[in-house]
């Protein structure tokens, strides 16, 4: 069953310096995302990961095309599609006179409901962090705090922007083993990554994005299958680092 | 422009006014014209030649010169005195051509000997002397209201944009209404302390009258602050950088701090544009907080600066949330 229907979806923008050109950042893409996957959106800087997020999130006006998030049309109802996601943005800073504690009590006023705190940190490990301000949490901290402010709803999708970047080889492990234990409780997870390792590590399915369109979508291993270089007198080789830059190239991207 | 205010609203006995004396005359008549002109105490007269004094008046150290002419006596009739003056500098001209005209009747009833027929006692209403310090503090507080107001709520909205904190709200199910009232509001109560001080100050230990009640004056801070929350909640939304709202609020406060009676009063403006001034967001918040002290009007009392604050009132939130898009501000 598709939790998230997408299809033909586009965002243009002028082109920087120009007042009538457009280019297209989401290309009329189209995509369906199952109940209960991790699914994954890869892509160089400017590939259109991001907008394509936020136009799902609500964020963003969709330009044309449709996402269905839940059976609910974001373009038309996008107050109830944020009743039924949580969302990790890449910018993790909050008010700075509250401590963790008080912006999940926040966070779960703005949705009308009422959390455990203490049992949502001791989920995300910041259990010891609940009177600390956010400013004073390490990189991975603020990170597993903004899942825990996404988690406070209890989403039935949980959209994650590249939320290992920046991170330690720990850090990123500890977030990892986090999104695995949500995913297991049946959260459907949409991430975006840069991170290879970790698209082929969480990711039920890939799809990878090039210049605002979607160039390949698969199971990470059938992705290896089809597009990872295969030497003729020896086995498949490679990882999905292999596969990304075959399809989108080895220059450099701003 | 303050110095007028200074000198309309010193309480009590006012300055006397600095005049010249030039007596061409110089007879018994004009050393006793002369001499009861420097008894009476709204004059501070000075004598000397006609050339000295009338540097002195083009410097603005004399206000007037009275000339009395070469001929000046009983035989000759009615004598026609000049009063030298700059136009240009005696705003108050009016009033000072009625203290010596008044001045001059008493100086002559007192050379002929005669008595005035009847004399004219003025009782002010109210009763009370009315400082500068008095007309100036509700000014301030409604200037201090509007700086404190638009900052807390224009300046903080760009940098909540700034950090991500407005993205990361509007991916939650809050409506942009809500947002507005509770940032609103939340600032509303920070504006009420920081105005708490600055009032109390002024009653406890500059000791300017309130007539009206605290309660009326509290309901009109709290009414004032709400129009300049919106306003900056307008530039907050219009403006995406620090650099960017700068400008844009010092473009609506800076004209409103010389137009809206802060300092002077609007009466002091030139005519051609005191309907305008009077109609300032400012004006009406300052005129109304003025009349609540001083006048002893009360928060509900019906005028027409009542009448401006709610207009504002609607105008300002109409722009907030017209302004105020979430999709645009957040992104």
């Amino acid at each position: 069953m598709n939790i998230i229907e997408v299809k033909d979806l586009k965002k243009s923008y002028l082109v920087p310096g120009h007042k009538k050109k457009t280019f297209n950042a989401v290309d009329h893409i189209s995509l369906k995302i199952r109940k209960g996957e991790i699914y994954g959106i890869l892509g160089p800087n400017g590939a259109g990961k991001t907008t394509t997020l936020e136009m799902l999130e609500g964020l963003k006006e969709i330009d044309d095309g449709t996402a269905l998030i839940d059976g609910i049309d974001v373009s038309i109802d996008p107050y109830n599609v944020k009743k039924v996601i949580g969302v990790q943005l890449q910018s993790n800073e909050y008010f700075d006179k509250l401590d963790l504690s008080e912006l999940l009590t926040l966070f779960s006023k703005l949705y009308s409901t009422t959390v455990d705190n203490m049992n949502l940190l001791d989920q995300v490990d910041l259990s010891d962090k609940a009177n600390s301000k956010t400013q004073e949490l390490s990189g991975g901290q603020r990170q597993r705090f903004s899942i825990a402010c996404a988690l406070v709803n209890s989403p039935k999708i949980l959209f994650l922007d590249e939320p290992t970047t920046g991170l330690d080889p720990q850090a990123k492990r500890n977030l990892w083993r986090l999104v695995r234990e949500l995913n297991s409780s049946g959260m459907t997870i949409v991430l975006t990554t840069h991170n290879m390792e970790e698209a082929e590590y969480l990711c039920d399915r890939i799809a990878i994005m090039d210049k605002g369109r979607l160039i390949a979508e698969d199971t990470p291993s059938a992705l290896i299958e089809s597009y990872a270089p295969e030497p003729s007198d020896i086995p498949v080789t490679g990882n999905i680092e292999d596969v990304f830059l075959n399809l989108t190239g080895h220059s450099l991207r701003d | 422009m303050a110095f007028i205010g200074v000198f309309i609203f010193t309480g009590g006995e006012p300055d006397p006014i600095k005049v010249g004396f030039v007596d061409k005359a110089s007879n018994q008549l004009s050393k006793s014209f002369s001499l009861l002109l420097s008894e009476d105490t709204a004059f501070e007269v000075l004598e000397g030649s006609e050339e000295k004094l009338r540097d002195e008046l083009i410097e603005g150290e004399l206000v007037a010169i009275i000339e009395i002419p070469e001929v000046f006596d009983y035989a000759n009739g009615s004598a026609n005195l000049k009063l030298i003056l700059d136009a240009s500098q005696v705003r108050q001209l009016d009033g000072i051509k009625d203290s010596i005209e008044k001045t001059l009747l008493s100086i002559e009833r007192e050379m002929r000997g005669t008595d005035a027929m009847f004399s004219l006692e003025i009782v002010d209403v109210k009763a009370r002397p009315q400082r500068y310090i008095d007309f100036l503090i509700p000014g301030l507080l409604a200037f201090m209201l509007m700086n404190l107001s638009i900052a807390g709520s224009g300046f903080n909205l760009v940098e909540y944009r700034r950090r991500g904190i407005l993205k990361r709200l509007f991916v939650t199910p809050i409506k942009p209404k809500d947002f507005i009232v509770s940032i609103v509001l939340a600032r509303l109560m920070i504006v009420l302390i920081q105005l708490s001080v600055i009032l109390w100050f002024a009653l406890l230990i500059l000791d300017i009258q309130l007539i009206g009640g605290l309660l009326s004056m509290y309901g009109m801070i709290m009414l004032g602050s709400l129009i300049f929350l919106c306003f900056g909640f307008c530039f907050g939304s219009i403006a995406k950088t620090q650099e960017a709202i700068r400008p844009l609020v010092t473009s609506f406060t800076f004209p409103q701090l010389i137009l809206s009676g802060v300092f002077f009063p609007i009466s002091s403006l030139p005519e051609i544009v005191q309907p305008v001034a009077q109609f300032l967001p400012l004006s009406v918040i300052a005129s109304s907080l003025r009349g609540i002290a001083n006048d002893g009007l009360s928060l509900l009392s019906f005028d027409l600066n009542l009448i401006g604050v709610i207009f504002w009132l609607i105008v300002s939130f109409f722009l907030a949330t017209r302004f105020f898009v979430w999709r645009d501000v957040a992104g």
